[in-house]
């Protein structure tokens, strides 16, 4: 089954629109699927010109494609577990928010949130993404659990707060602070970022670009090869961070 | 007459002992306070009735029609904003949250340009914190971490720390060893012991090095860390470690640096492990007077301290997504109550551009920035001069002010309320 939804125009177009009910299983099993326009309720088509292709069976076989000014819409993806969503422009906040299963692959950026606290599945982004790509929510302790997120642009400050778990690449470069409080999984940077791994206590960082304002809390732990896009590189190893007893590895390039 | 044990109404000390003359319905004289406190209370830039633009102009409109032109405004809205609470006092705040939860509104306070981010970190870690009397009895050693209690909170220094005795320190000037870390000279690190001066956006770096020490890694901290010698860590560190009992404040120039809340949860981890060789609290140094109050009063009633949106009719906090400047620069809301603040002077240019396109109505007292943005304002009495309620000190303590004389202006609670029958009358 091929669901597109194309948003309809709006008096208002930067008020936000809430979408968590835009997830692959709701358009086999939901009768009416709602969305919030600021602090009003609306049924989907109030929104959107909605097209549904073909049968399915099951969610797995149902690929949503959001099309139009998608860049103020938030949470689609929540608690996705199967299927597929395309997105062939911008995406707003959370996107893909614990999701366990499934595919989002994003054309255009992310806004922030990007795979927050998600537990399994695949999301790619062809763009760029905002702060806290694969984080936790606030005050929470652990964030992206499992799955993959893939970045092919760059990502804002904080990215992979509390990695716990799955895997982070971002090909470009990221802001302040990712992986701060990182304790597991695997986090890539491509290009360049400032203060990598702030008080993580374990998992594994690689910063192939330049890491800047490097914290003094890193014990240097010798060097080994890696390999990232095809090519092997040197890489210095540190432990930390000290500050907080951690015993992550990080690994930037020689 | 003369008034004694006044609350003064500015910063978040609230110093409780100002004794304050007053002829009628004016303030003549103010003894005891600060410059800031004398200006607060003999200030006169009050505006004398509600106005209404119209044209290139203002109109004036009674409070009825005002308050009633005001609740229309967040009754058509789809994303309203009520923003400040910070110059009011909780009783006001509180009405304002049920009316934001009416609404389907976010309401925020001034937190969100201050210690937010000290609010973050301390969801993430807790707060090892303590009351300003414990500081003035106790503490040996006081250390102000980007803060200028000289020129932001002027009788800070004179009535906890530097220059004020306590029942344990019997000499506070000589006994007290003060520190002050900064990014420049101020006048505040004119009068400390110590004075570590660390590059802009530095903190977390300096923060983690000095955990380091504390821990007994010595060995792993390089020459300098961000502009700061290891000689001059080790003997910071070494005068925390030796205290009797520690204080650290902080200021607006750790909450709002690189790396935000985690600098002040790198500054509470700190706290924490200095804990294990003597006893140490952190405390941050609120600026905007009931700030305190309005994250005690929206906490009481939504389980979130600032940044609440109630969109969904279900409370959800975010900061980053629902902070007012956020929303504000992403040009989401499509109305804005300012309530008791002035995000006209200290909000970025984006976000006072999109207030002055969205109906904005003020309730303030006075003439000021947020004014020359807003479609509508309604001044108030000023609470602690001719208004009085609930407000809390920076350490968390309730204080009652008092109402000094009877003028002629409605107070906060009194407009809110009008607004909120109205509104709630439209809902049914
Ligand atoms: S220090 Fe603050 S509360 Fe005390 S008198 Fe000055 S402005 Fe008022």
């Amino acid at each position: 089954m091929r669901v597109i939804l194309k948003t309809r125009p709006r008096e208002k177009p930067r008020i936000p629109i809430e979408a968590e009910e835009i997830i692959p299983q709701n358009f086999l099993r939901k009768n009416e699927i709602t969305v919030f326009h600021g602090n009003k309720e609306k049924s989907l088509d109030d929104l959107f010109f909605v097209t549904i292709e073909g049968p399915a069976v099951s969610p797995d076989q149902v690929e949503v494609i959001l099309t139009g000014d998608t860049g103020v819409i938030k949470r689609v993806g929540e608690y996705m577990n199967a299927g597929r969503i395309i997105i062939e422009g911008d995406i707003g906040m959370h996107c893909g928010n614990f999701m366990s299963a499934g595919e989002i692959i994003i054309q255009g950026n992310a806004d922030a949130w990007l795979g927050r606290e998600m537990r399994g599945g695949h999301i790619l982004c062809e763009g760029n993404t905002g702060h806290y790509c694969a984080a936790g929510y606030r005050g929470e302790k652990r964030g992206m659990r499992g799955g993959m997120v893939e970045v092919k642009g760059n990502a804002g400050d904080f990215a992979a707060e509390y990695l716990s778990g799955g895997e982070v690449i971002i090909h470009g470069n990221c802001g302040d602070l990712p992986g701060v409080e990182m304790r597991g999984g695997t986090l890539v940077i491509g290009g360049d970022c400032a203060r990598p791994c702030g008080n993580m206590t374990g998992g594994t960082c690689m910063v192939f670009g330049k890491a800047s304002q490097f914290l003094p809390t890193f014990r240097a732990n010798g060097s080994q090869e890696v390999e990232y896009a095809g090519k092997r590189y040197r890489m210095n190893l540190f432990r930390g961070d000290v500050a907080n007893r951690g015993k992550g590895t990080l690994m930037v390039r020689a | 007459m003369k008034i004694e044990d006044v609350v003064c109404p500015f910063c978040g000390c609230l110093c409780d002992d100002l004794v304050v003359e007053v002829e009628g319905t004016r303030v003549v004289n103010v003894e005891n306070g600060c410059t800031l406190a004398n200006e607060k209370f003999m200030g006169d830039h009050r505006l004398k009735a509600p106005i209404r633009r119209a044209g290139n102009g203002w109109e004036a409109v009674s409070y009825d029609e005002a308050i009633e032109e005001t609740a229309a405004i967040l009754l058509d809205a789809d994303r309203p904003l009520l923003y400040g609470w910070s110059g009011t006092y909780g009783e006001a705040q509180s009405v304002g949250v049920h009316l934001a939860e009416l609404l389907g509104a976010v309401i925020d306070n001034t937190s969100t340009v201050c210690h937010g981010p000290s609010i973050m970190a301390i969801q993430e870690v807790g707060h090892p914190g303590c009351t300003l009397g414990q500081v003035k009895n106790r503490a040996d050693v006081v250390v102000y971490w980007a803060a200028n209690p000289i020129e932001a909170h002027p009788r800070h220094m004179s009535r906890y720390t530097t220059f004020c005795d306590g029942f344990f320190v019997k000499s506070a000037f000589r006994e007290r060893k003060v520190v002050v870390v900064d990014v420049r000279e101020t006048d505040s690190s004119q009068v400390a012991d110590e004075f570590v001066k660390v590059n802009p956006g530095g903190d977390y770096a300096v923060l983690s090095a000095l955990r380091a020490i504390v821990r007994g890694k010595r060995d792993l901290i390089p020459p300098s860390v961000e502009g700061v010698s290891r000689e001059q860590l080790f003997r910071v560190a070494d005068l925390c470690m030796s205290a009797k009992f520690g204080a650290i404040f902080f200021g607006v120039g750790l909450t709002m640096a690189q790396g935000k809340n985690k600098n002040i949860r790198n500054a509470i981890e700190l706290t924490e492990e200095l804990n294990r060789h003597t006893k140490f609290t952190i405390s941050p140094m609120r600026g905007h007077w009931n700030v305190y109050g309005s994250n005690e009063v929206f906490t009481w009633i939504t389980g979130y301290p600032y940044a609440v949106d109630f969109a969904r009719g279900i409370a959800f906090y975010n900061p980053g997504e629902t902070t007012s400047v956020d929303i504000l620069r992403r040009g989401e809301c499509d109305a804005c109550l300012v309530v008791a603040s002035d995000p006209g002077a200290h909000f970025p240019r984006a976000c006072a551009e999109h207030l002055a396109r969205i109906p904005t109505v003020q309730i303030d007292p006075h003439v000021n920035a947020t004014t020359h943005l807003s479609r509508i304002q309604i001044p108030v009495a000023v609470t602690g001069i001719d208004a009085e309620g609930t407000a809390y000190r920076m350490d968390g303590v309730p204080i009652r002010t008092r109402r000094l004389f009877y003028g002629n202006y409605p107070d906060d609670l009194e407009v809110l309320e009008k607004i909120y029958r109205i509104v709630r009358e439209a809902r049914g």
